[in-house]
């Protein structure tokens, strides 16, 4: 009897682990080919390699003796931190004035948090430009007054606000949430001015939610590619832009690799620090959240009108201008011309067919993935690695592994297949996370009651789960797709010229002198935009925005 | 002597109808007295007790301590420490920075502080714990680290919002006559709400229902 029990329990031992390797195999060849591979392959060229066949000589030295190169990591570490800095400053009140105050337009605001993660990153330069640029809405009068953005860092730390202040916001106001108003309460009581009440009750809670949104923002920041190639110029660039640069224009490969090896050394260690970070992120036990009030006072009204006005400012304006200057373009200039041409719609069914792809393959794998992170639930340490794996396509800088991926696969450099495959890569870490939120939340009854009602696992999968996970699969893959559309990176270094994408169509036309291109590009940012927002509302449908991590 | 005059207070309905909470509710607690509050749930007893401490503004009356009217003083000036049924003990602090929090507020070092929550924790049977977190804790030994915490500050009243219901019945009953005790040695005057009749008879020398927004005696 005794051996008929352990041999039944081995015996479900055993179809669990061939369930956990069946789910798991897809996503994990995938990552291993796709991510891990050329990752490696990078290292060992930067640390090791042999100069490449075929290519001059590079005969420069490591990037640490080169003084330019020194600079480049420099300010590409100084720019990270100052926006850190900047997005904690602006949006921790941003944050509060959400969290604790009622007023009209509230949501409205907070689904508003939401569009930095689905605009395209060309799109957001472009719109920086259009407010703050030379000819922008306000960097004309600026520009007259004697004070030009232009040739400063500001234009780059005024586009990483535009992507990352949202992220905090939502981070601040998920920490806010988490604040028990009877221990302020106490607080209070116990002699605690509403000042002090933050700092020793509030701010330990709210902390390790922003450290985590602030680690992203660092990796967002220091990994950045399209907004440091468009706004930073020469002199501001990041290191991405000059890894790019030295790949692509100065066949410096090993410096190149040596400087990508030091990145991906950082930005790893970044990464640790981010998975550290939000394993204290657990939701806490029931607690009654600090209820909202009304916006009644001067200084609680100053404050209010303050947090929305640098908000619209920051994040809302460069849109707006995006689409003033794209209509003034039509309206007044050449923009129109650009719409009869063969390649803006080549490039739009590009971007069209190669995200369609990407999505139904980045779907596939974010499911498997996060069925697989379920089915090992009872191998703790190995859920909790496999549910961190599924980050690693975002911390690993897009350029640097579109290098590995030049590296290794040059013979495939001609197939489409290999972009679809690194847009996935890149988007399906959207599709696995949202998925695997909502599998966590899902009580296992269902599964349980559907099963004892003779549903086989595949059936309760089909009729049971995936019914109910089904908005959380849509919100995962309308960011995804949102990504997709806008990829850029991957897409200036693996793309050929008859794989035109919106994206690099719009860099070619900003690279090119003239007006004319100018209203171009702007006129195709204000449609790639639109295909984004379309993209993801078809995807999402209704819902509530979600704390997402974006993508260069 | 602790006063509750003509407090009268609203509340918003899910349609944002306007629906009477408290209906001119006077009330008088003397030193070394403890009141119970006794209602059914949503009958106002945990808003009035928020407006004795200052956390919630009534529409119209006002509190007064020892003859003075302090209904405008914010609640860190009154010095009336509150009590709640989850503890609310912070989970980032130890057991002694919780107990030692209210006078840490009043200005003292923190290291005269703990020294004094260390004392006090002793006794109350938690000797050598003071490091621990307290999510270590049980839920009984929770509820005395938060009564420590309230009463080390010497508040001119404590007010304990159903400080037992979260307890098993056992640990409920040994922990009210323990309170007690102890309310009674710091000579303390307190307002407690409650649901539980029991409780307020082993605890309170006179009690009130609150009973369609007003209050009526119950002995």
């Amino acid at each position: 009897m005794m051996s008929t029990r352990f041999s039944a329990k081995a015996n479900a031992l055993s179809r669990q682990r061939h369930t956990v390797l069946w789910l798991a195999a897809g996503p994990a060849l995938f990552a291993l080919a796709l991510l891990v591979w050329p990752v490696a392959r990078l290292l060992w060229q930067g640390l090791w390699g042999e100069p490449l066949a075929g290519l001059p000589l590079d005969d420069t030295g490591p990037w640490w003796l080169d003084g330019h190169l020194q600079w480049r990591v420099g300010w590409t570490l100084v720019q990270a931190l100052l926006t850190c800095v900047l997005c904690l400053v602006l949006g921790l009140p941003m944050a509060w004035v959400l969290a604790r105050l009622e007023f009209k337009g509230r949501m409205a605001w907070q689904r508003a948090l939401m569009l930095p993660f689905v605009v395209p990153t060309l799109v957001a330069a472009l719109g920086i430009l259009a407010l703050w640029g030379p000819r922008g809405v306000l960097g004309a009068p600026l520009a007259q007054a004697g004070w030009t953005l232009e040739g400063s860092p500001w234009l780059l730390l005024l586009g990483n606000l535009f992507f990352n202040l949202s992220l905090v916001v939502r981070a601040g106001m998920d920490g806010l949430a988490q604040v028990s108003a009877q221990r302020v309460a106490v607080a209070r009581t116990l002699g605690a001015t509403p000042w002090r009440a933050f700092w020793r009750v509030e701010w330990p809670v709210i902390a390790p939610w922003l450290a985590s949104a602030l680690c992203l923002v660092f990796l967002y920041c220091f990994t950045g590619f399209g907004l440091a190639l468009v706004l930073g110029g020469q002199r501001w660039a990041t290191v991405e832009v000059e890894i790019y640069t030295l790949i692509a224009h100065e066949l410096a490969l090993a410096q190149a690799a040596s400087l990508a090896v030091a990145m991906l050394a950082l930005t790893g260690g970044m990464a640790w620090a981010y998975a550290w970070v939000e394993r204290s992120l657990a939701s806490p036990a029931r607690i009654t959240p600090v209820p909202r009030r009304p916006v009644r006072g001067l200084a609680i009204w100053s404050g209010w009108a303050l947090a929305l006005g640098a908000w619209l400012l920051l994040c809302g304006a460069p849109l707006l201008a995006l689409l003033l200057q794209a209509a003034q373009a039509v309206g007044f200039g050449q923009g129109w011309e650009v719409l009869r041409e063969d390649d803006t719609w080549r490039a739009v069914g590009n971007t069209l067919r190669f995200s369609a792809l990407a999505l139904a393959l980045a779907t596939a794998l974010g499911v498997l993935h996060a069925l697989a992170g379920q089915a090992m639930r009872r191998w703790a340490p190995a859920a909790l690695a496999w549910r961190a794996s599924a980050y690693a396509p975002l911390v690993v800088s897009p350029v640097a592994l579109a290098f590995g991926l030049l590296l290794l696969y040059p013979q495939w450099l001609a197939s489409w297949p290999l972009l679809v495959a690194a847009y996935a890569l890149l988007a399906y870490p959207f599709v696995a996370k949202a998925l695997t939120a909502a599998l966590d939340a899902l009580p296992d009854q269902y599964a349980q009651a559907a099963a004892s009602l003779g549903a086989g696992p595949v059936r309760v999968l089909w009729r049971v789960t995936l019914p109910l996970v089904a908005p959380a699969l849509r919100r995962g893959m309308a960011f995804a797709a949102a990504t997709m559309l806008g990829e850029f990176a991957v897409s200036l270094l693996l793309s050929r010229p008859e794989w035109l994408t919106l994206s690099t169509l719009i860099y070619q036309r900003l690279g090119r002198p003239g007006s004319a291109n100018l209203d171009a590009a702007l006129v195709l940012s204000a449609g790639l935009m639109a295909l984004a927002l379309l993209a993801f509302w078809l995807i999402e449908g209704r819902g509530e925005p979600r704390r997402v991590p974006h993508q260069d | 002597m602790l006063e509750l005059r003509h407090i009268t207070h609203h509340w918003l309905g899910p349609q944002g109808q306007r629906q009477t909470l408290l209906q001119d509710v006077n009330l008088c607690i003397e030193a070394g007295q403890t009141v119970a509050l006794l209602g059914a749930s949503g009958s106002g007893k945990s808003t009035l007790l928020k407006i004795v401490a200052g956390l919630e503004t009534p529409e119209s009356g006002s509190v007064w301590l020892d003859g003075q009217d302090i209904s405008d003083w914010p609640p860190e000036k009154r010095r009336l420490a509150l009590m709640f049924q989850d503890f609310a003990l912070f989970p980032h602090l130890s057991l002694q920075d919780n107990v030692a929090f209210g006078l840490v507020e009043q200005g003292l070092g923190r290291a005269a502080a703990r020294g004094q929550a260390q004392a006090l924790l002793q006794r109350f049977g938690l000797e050598g714990r003071g490091v621990e977190r307290v999510d270590t804790l049980s839920g009984g030994e929770q509820q005395r680290v938060a009564l420590a915490r309230a009463l080390i500050t010497q508040p001119r009243a404590l007010l304990l919002d159903e400080p037992f219901s979260a307890l098993d019945a056992e640990l409920r009953v040994s922990l009210r006559e323990e309170f007690a005790r102890h309310i009674a040695e710091h000579g303390m005057r307190a307002l407690l709400v409650t649901h539980d009749e029991t409780e307020a008879r082993a605890m309170a020398s006179a009690a009130w229902r609150l009973q369609g927004g007003s209050l009526v005696s119950l002995w």
